[in-house]
């Protein structure tokens, strides 16, 4: 008899916690509605930053005299360290990808052995990369100041910072994105498919922030 | 995933086309910006089917032979109940009022919204979730 009353109180608590195969092992044969999702958001973000890139180019149209006296005060090498050092964190989150893909979490050598790292160490090197930019973005802005652009000096000013800020803006949240899918990999005791499928689409995110400033990089410091 | 590649594919040609007609007759900047940028995205997403349409095979919506029953099974995880994104919604909303009525706004708001934004994440990695 108490056998078969522990049994009866047992079975409730046990299928409680089953986590659901989707969450293990994903759906094969079908795509990841997370990353339709992602695809479709970025889809809006694009969109977004169309504005701010016709912004751009309306009040640059009108303007030309104030954009030949601002945009000498442009650092133009110093933001292509920062450029540069961006576009390379978008490779080493890529290869943190990779390990996701073929389940490897964490590190399986000693640190410096960067072949044997796994989506962690990826992944806070990318988030290192992307807090040096964030950092030089924020110097840049001090210089620029004290040469006196702010948001509300000129057309240039409100412009540059509104396109160049929100472009921080979302660099800050890929940064925090970071943490989370390095939390997450922390948080369960096992790596599973949507931890992985949360990393390819934070990778999504990044690239497109990415590309987003080879673009604004392009407008601002190479067309000027 | 083909049909749809090919449809936004489509999209993505007209857009390249039109781009470069439209900047030299209008010499508009506004509009030329708004062009490259839609057929920017239209390539985003022809590129991203067409890759997702190489991955996995033909879904049971893209066959005919397919059948009603096939579909069944499991679609995904839908949390079926979160508190979660309210929270987030309010730290959020009072963080950028705090940008327009004061900094000091944003510093009170900030911590609740790391709280709700954890709390989100990983509402299904804690508790009876654990794994």
């Amino acid at each position: 008899m108490p056998r078969l009353r522990r049994g009866l109180i047992m079975t409730p608590v046990a299928t409680t916690s089953v986590i659901p195969a989707s969450r293990l092992h994903g759906q094969p044969n079908r795509p990841s509605q997370v990353t339709v999702g992602t695809v479709v958001w970025l889809s809006s973000e694009l969109m977004f930053f169309a504005a701010l890139f016709a912004a751009y180019f309306t009040i640059r149209a009108v303007s030309p005299e104030l954009w030949a006296l601002d945009t000498a005060k442009l650092n133009v090498p110093f933001a292509t360290v920062n450029t540069t050092i961006l576009v390379l964190s978008s490779v080493t989150c890529q290869w943190g990808v990779f390990a996701a893909e073929k389940g490897k979490v964490g590190r399986s050598g000693k640190i410096w052995q960067f072949r044997e790292w796994g989506l962690r160490e990826w992944f806070a090197l990318t988030y290192v990369m992307g807090a040096i930019f964030v950092a030089g973005q924020a110097l840049e802005y001090v210089e620029l100041v004290h040469h006196g652009i702010t948001l509300d000096s000129s057309g240039y000013g409100s412009t540059f910072y509104l396109a160049t800020g929100f472009h921080g803006l979302h660099v800050i949240g890929g940064l925090i994105a970071f943490l989370l899918v390095i939390g997450r990999t922390f948080m369960a005791r096992r790596f599973t498919h949507e931890q992985a499928i949360s990393a390819i689409v934070v990778s999504y995110y990044w690239h497109f922030v990415d590309i987003v400033w080879v673009g604004l990089f392009l407008t601002i410091y190479a067309l000027q | 995933m083909k049909a749809e590649a090919w449809i936004i594919a489509s999209v993505s040609v007209f857009l390249v086309i039109v781009t470069p007609i439209y900047w030299i007759a209008s010499g508009d900047p506004t509009g030329t910006t708004a062009l490259v940028m839609a057929a920017l995205l239209g390539l985003l997403l022809t590129f991203f089917l067409a890759v997702v349409a190489k991955q996995i095979p033909a879904r049971l919506e893209d066959r005919d032979d397919a059948e009603i029953a096939e579909g069944a099974g499991e679609y995904g995880f839908y949390p079926p109940w979160s508190w979660w994104p309210l929270w987030a919604a309010l730290a959020f909303g009072a963080m950028i009022l705090g940008a327009i009525f004061g900094w000091w706004l944003f510093a009170i708001a900030t911590p609740f919204g790391a709280i709700a934004l954890c709390g989100w994440v990983f509402e299904y990695y804690r508790g009876l979730y654990a794994h």
